[in-house]
């Protein structure tokens, strides 16, 4: 087989694997040491730090209250409004349709912290206080592009025959889209909605401006901690965290079995 | 293959998404425009009166300092990206399934963690009782060195999270590449060296060059590592816009620096995306 990589590059690969993964073993690894001196490796184990996350009343809002339903949210609307774009983009043609797929994938180009300012200046000239509900507007806006990417996919992918053959036994166009082309497109919406969220759970370029001073996300509750008091806890946020996101990639890869492609 | 008529139903698919960034993403840039030809003014924040100051102002020695320094720092981060991950992407084309789908998820997973966590994580290993200097006392050295708060922390700090932007498209273009056509050059008796520049290197190009410019604009608009990771005198561009934002109040001169940043970094994506896209026109038609 002459397909084997040789064997120089292994270096390579370590070096590069150790720089991308060392922050992440480090951050789990204090969460669980007994010290408050962020120890590596730990000189104890302890669960003290989950303990403080969750009676930090700060942590517990910004996670729960904040995060979480800012994602889902997120995740819902994106999915919808993305997969109809997708739909469009794919089977429908229309004048116009290549600019109009590249402006739809154009908040993947824009830097978030330009985006950030650019919607919290706007925000302000309309009067708007931030609050949760500026931080879904400006999420929703970075979120979808992923959805249509993996309907695009699933549906670029998938035999037009099938739905074919459906109207052929007397389904009209619609009839035969829900109930042969949806069912299979299943698991591009459900990888679609777990980017969505993802993208709008790890955010914090767009959620310093936009998630208010009153409503802070997770990730910005962990940067103004990092900056005023520094301890553990933040160590056990921040592998919640890490936890919540590498189990949904493992799903997305593991269960539907997809290549993952950002 | 029936051509399908154009439908009349397509403002319903696309419609509201269409809508959606027109609202939330081309009036706010609009506003963007409109307020960095605005004057300031230290009590209204923003007079509507036109002017070419804060664009002027650019020119002045801190800003300048600025641009460049945040260039200088991206230029570097680039080119340390392509070296290190232009071997990973090319290990990771040419591996068996299994080992590519582990290394993907493993080059991933870290770019979906949050990067105020990821830098977190480099605080606990560079600080001053961190991970380097409690290795490096065990080792014999007296004092700790000063790690944080440096331009190669920012380095680091970048390099890790833009990393993945430059491996990806790397290893999709040597994906595309057939193994018989390294084969064909080794049996005309290339040895690897001279087969991976004949034949590799150009036909990556593409990959390559669209991984530099993702990392390049990553890095141009970064805000939280240098805010965390670096000195509190060099700055980066982002850092200057968020304080002008949120603590100066000084839009216009925010809203200009937004405007020459954004016009920076989408230029060269487009210019970018032409460029592979012409490169790759012009292979087909040879």
């Amino acid at each position: 087989m002459t397909g084997r990589p040789p064997r120089f590059l292994w270096p390579f690969v370590i070096v590069v694997y150790v720089l991308l993964l060392a922050p992440l073993v480090v951050v789990i690894s204090v969460s669980f040491g007994s010290t408050a001196t962020f120890d590596f490796p730990p000189k104890g184990l302890t669960l003290r730090w989950y303990h403080a996350f969750f009676a930090s009343e700060m942590f517990v809002r910004s996670f729960f209250r904040v995060s979480q339903v800012v994602g889902l949210l997120t995740a819902l609307v994106a999915t919808v409004i993305g997969s109809l774009a997708a739909i469009g983009l794919v089977r429908l043609h229309f004048r116009g349709r290549d600019a109009i797929e590249t402006f739809f994938l154009s908040p993947l180009l824009v830097p978030h912290i330009l985006l950030g300012a650019a919607v919290y200046l706007y925000l302000a000239r309309l009067a708007w206080a931030t609050s949760s509900m500026t931080l879904l507007v400006g999420h929703i806006v970075i979120a979808t592009p992923y959805v249509i990417r993996c309907v695009t996919a699933g549906l670029v992918g998938m035999d037009p025959r099938l739905e074919e053959a459906a109207m052929s036994l007397g389904a009209s166009r619609p009839q035969a889209f829900i109930k042969v082309t949806l069912p299979l497109l299943r698991s591009s919406l459900v990888t679609g909605a777990i980017f969505a969220f993802i993208i709008s759970f790890s955010d914090i370029n767009l959620a310093l401006f936009l998630a208010g001073p009153n409503a802070p996300s997770l990730p910005v509750q962990i940067f103004s901690q990092i900056q005023f008091e520094a301890d553990p806890s933040i160590a056990a946020a921040s592998a919640l965290q890490i936890v919540i996101v590498g189990g949904l990639i493992m799903l997305v890869q593991r269960v539907f079995r997809l290549r993952l492609m950002v | 293959m029936q051509r399908r008529p154009h439908s009349r139903y397509w403002a319903l698919f696309v419609g509201p998404y269409g809508a959606y960034l027109l609202v939330f993403l081309v009036l706010p840039f609009v506003n963007v425009a409109l307020l960095s030809v605005y004057l300031h003014s230290p009590t209204k924040i923003a007079v509507e009166e036109f002017t070419a100051t804060n664009y002027a102002k650019l020119w002045e020695v801190y800003y300048a300092t600025l641009f460049l320094r945040t260039l200088r720092l991206s230029l570097v981060v680039t080119v340390v990206c392509a070296v290190l991950g232009y071997p990973v992407a090319y290990f990771l084309a040419r591996s068996t399934s299994r080992i590519m789908t582990l290394g993907l998820f493993l080059l991933i997973m870290p770019l979906l963690v949050s990067t105020v966590i990821r830098v977190f994580g480099w605080l606990v290993i560079l600080g001053s009782e961190g991970l380097v200097n409690q290795g490096l006392r065990l080792l014999g050295a007296r004092e700790g060195m000063r790690l944080l708060h440096t331009e190669g922390a920012v380095i680091i700090g970048l390099t890790q999270q833009t990393m993945p932007f430059m491996v990806l498209p790397i290893m999709a273009a040597i994906e595309r590449i057939s193994p018989s056509l390294e084969e064909a050059a080794r049996n005309l008796g290339a040895t690897w060296g001279q087969m991976f520049v004949r034949t590799i290197l150009p036909l990556s190009m593409p990959g390559l060059v669209s991984g530099s410019l993702l990392v390049f604009s990553v890095s141009m608009s970064a805000f939280v590592t240098p805010a965390l990771m670096g000195g509190r005198r060099e700055r980066m561009v982002g850092q200057q816009i968020y304080e002008e934002v949120l603590t100066a109040y000084n839009w216009p001169g925010a809203a200009s620096l937004t405007i020459v940043l954004s016009v920076l970094v989408l230029g060269l994506v487009s210019l970018a995306l032409w460029a592979t896209g012409r490169r790759a026109r012009l292979e087909i038609s040879r």
